[in-house]
């Protein structure tokens, strides 16, 4: 790996400290935010095309069904969902490309659909499946029209380039058409592009959909420094979970239209997370091994794995249990990783009840 | 202002980037224009002038029909209902920049290209085979390029109109072709206008047709006199003023319609 755990953490912390500094200004404010679509039925049976042009029957979707929540100036968000969850449309509400059937939404102080053009001045927005660059453009020139279509002083957006470029490692794709570029260097470049007019707010949507590992490290850390350094609040959607785990203190989960979860992602790691794993590896090959408030999944010669529940026993507690009846030569404590513990979410629809 | 100037440069530079297409483009357009002008000769025989139009006129006429196609894009334009079908207007409508401008900033761009790379290069080539008739004072070359540039503006705004079709239906196209294959007889693409009686030609001037190829070449040929050179010019104008308006006033629908029903 390219960065060091650790360097993560500190730099999540950072964050973290910054945003609940910064908390007290709310950017995006909805309450009890619904969004409604007609979808036509395809009908069945005799002249079955005949009958569904002439009369169109529709049934009623509620995309988004009463949905509040507020996110605050430096905030970095992620917002989970399973696909068809209701999470675009949210973003498109946000962003003012659709009009909610109900509710409020307010951005920046603006309602998004009615004061488009004002709105879109102060967004950023990436999505990672399709380029807002021109197609046929060298990347350069892209970048250019940017600065005039959103009218960026020349000094500001040469200093903006000249950090982006280095950050991003795009000196060598600059000069090239945006459809010769590969995919991660399309995104960089998509990236970029969102960024050079200074958002104070920045929509991503799964910009690391189908990159490399090296690549989506590279984004990530851009996102981050934009969080960090320039205060970007930044509205994230993903089914990457380790882009949640690397950038995101605060999760909000939506499902079928509803908001099941908003919070710290540790306590939702600590509610839902199941159980943790230790991993022993003992000096002697015991017969019988057996500890009070852990069980034992498997086995290999000498190295010995428990379960426990996070309830029950802590994981020192339990080591010193261990360590008591037996000699230890190496530990090592698993956490769930997130991923299960989302997937247990959705399938199992734990959120339900809890909000 | 500025904005919509670099989207025109940026247009014009992407076209330069087809060099083989552009290059195929002209030989196409150069070989159909010398078969209608041998049609031309055929048809006229003998005669030395039909409805007020010499041989020499008509093949000059059949040389401006033929470099028009790709300037005013005559054949099929459906970028913009593409877009809306494809879903990409979002990411334009997330730009702080108007929707309707911002197309007609390419296509101007793109015109210009066409002209440089098509047009003008097309009728240097009919001057070498043909003896064509050429406008002879300053003005009249001024009355010309006026002429062409309103031409151009008026056509982007029909055929803007047409594309708005997708908001409301999905892959329009076929709607789209129906028009511009009825754009090809009532803008005097076909024929010269003046070959039809006139109950014809007043149906068409009904439409915003004539204004674009007929226009240019009547102007062009000389066959007006001042003052209806001026009333065309006017006209042409007009049309160009009523369409933008009636493209905004659709657009603003569609992207109403866009935001209650999503993409």
């Amino acid at each position: 790996m390219f960065f060091g755990a650790s360097e993560f953490d500190i730099t999540k912390a950072q964050a973290h400290n910054d945003a609940t500094k910064r908390l007290s200004q709310v950017v995006i404010r909805v309450h009890d935010l619904h969004k409604y679509f007609q979808v036509p039925i395809r009908q069945r049976g005799r002249f079955s095309a005949l009958r569904s042009l002439l009369v169109r029957r529709h049934r009623l979707v509620k995309a988004v069904n009463g949905v509040s929540f507020q996110i605050g100036r430096g905030e970095l968000v992620g917002y989970l969902g399973p696909n068809g969850a209701g999470k675009s449309t949210t973003i498109k509400m946000l962003t003012g490309l659709l009009v909610p059937t109900h509710g409020e939404i307010s951005v920046n102080g603006r309602i998004p659909w009615k004061q488009r053009e004002e709105h879109v001045k102060s967004l950023g927005a990436v999505f990672g499946f399709r380029s807002t660059l021109w197609w046929d453009l060298p990347v350069i020139e892209s970048l250019e029209l940017l600065r005039y279509i959103y009218d960026v002083p020349l000094a500001r957006f040469k200093d903006n380039l000249r950090e982006f470029r280095k950050i991003l490692e795009m000196d060598a794709f600059i000069n090239t058409p945006v459809r010769s570029l590969s995919l991660g260097q399309r995104v960089r470049a998509d990236v970029c592009a969102a960024l050079l007019h200074d958002p104070s707010l920045l929509f991503l949507d799964e910009p690391t959909i189908g990159l490399d590992v090296v690549a989506k490290e590279r984004i990530r850390q851009f996102i981050l420094h934009a969080n960090r350094q320039r205060g970007t609040t930044v509205l994230l959607t993903t089914h990457d979970l380790s882009d949640v785990e690397k950038m995101c203190q605060r999760v909000m989960i939506i499902d079928r239209g509803k908001l099941l979860y908003d919070g710290q992602l540790e306590s939702l790691r600590q509610r839902f997370g199941g159980k943790r794993e230790l991993v022993v590896e003992l000096v002697d090959e015991e017969d019988q091994i057996s500890i009070e408030g852990a069980i034992v999944t498997s086995r290999q010669g000498a190295q010995v794995m428990f379960q426990f529940d996070r309830d029950q026993i802590s994981a020192s507690e339990l080591i010193q249990r261990i360590s008591s009846n037996y000699r230890i030569r190496d530990l090592s404590v698993r956490e769930p990783d997130l991923e299960a513990t989302i997937r247990r979410i959705y399938e199992q629809r734990l959120l339900e009840d809890a909000v | 202002m500025r904005v919509y100037w670099e989207i025109a440069k940026r247009a014009l530079s992407r076209q330069l980037t087809y060099r083989t297409a552009t290059l195929a483009g002209l030989a196409t357009n150069f070989y159909f224009g010398l078969l209608r002008a041998a049609v031309m000769a055929a048809l006229y025989g003998a005669r030395a002038q039909v409805d007020g139009i010499s041989l020499q006129a008509a093949i000059t006429y059949t040389g401006l029909a033929q470099s028009l196609i790709a300037v005013i894009s005559l054949l099929g334009w459906f970028e913009v209902m593409r877009s809306i079908n494809k879903g990409e207007i979002s990411s334009d409508l997330l730009r702080p920049i108007g929707y309707f401008k911002f197309w007609l900033a390419q296509d101007l761009g793109k015109a210009a290209a066409q002209l440089a790379l098509r047009g003008i290069p097309l009728m240097l080539g009919y001057a070498l085979f043909f003896d064509i008739l050429l406008p002879q004072t300053l003005w009249h070359w001024l009355a010309v390029f006026l002429a062409l540039g309103l031409a151009v503006l008026l056509s982007f705004s029909w055929r803007f109109l047409v594309n708005l079709v997708g908001f409301w239906v999905t892959d329009a196209t076929s709607i789209g072709r129906v028009v511009y294959i009825f754009s090809w007889f009532l803008s005097g693409f076909l024929m010269p206008l003046r070959f039809f009686p006139d109950w014809f030609v007043r149906l068409c001037y009904l439409t915003p047709f004539p204004h674009t190829i007929n226009t240019i070449v009547e102007i062009y040929l000389g066959v007006l006199t001042p003052g209806q050179m001026l009333r065309a010019l006017l006209l042409q104008l007009a049309w160009f003023v009523g369409l933008t308006l009636a493209c905004s006033w659709v657009l603003r629908r569609g992207i109403r319609h866009l935001v209650i029903q999503g993409g």
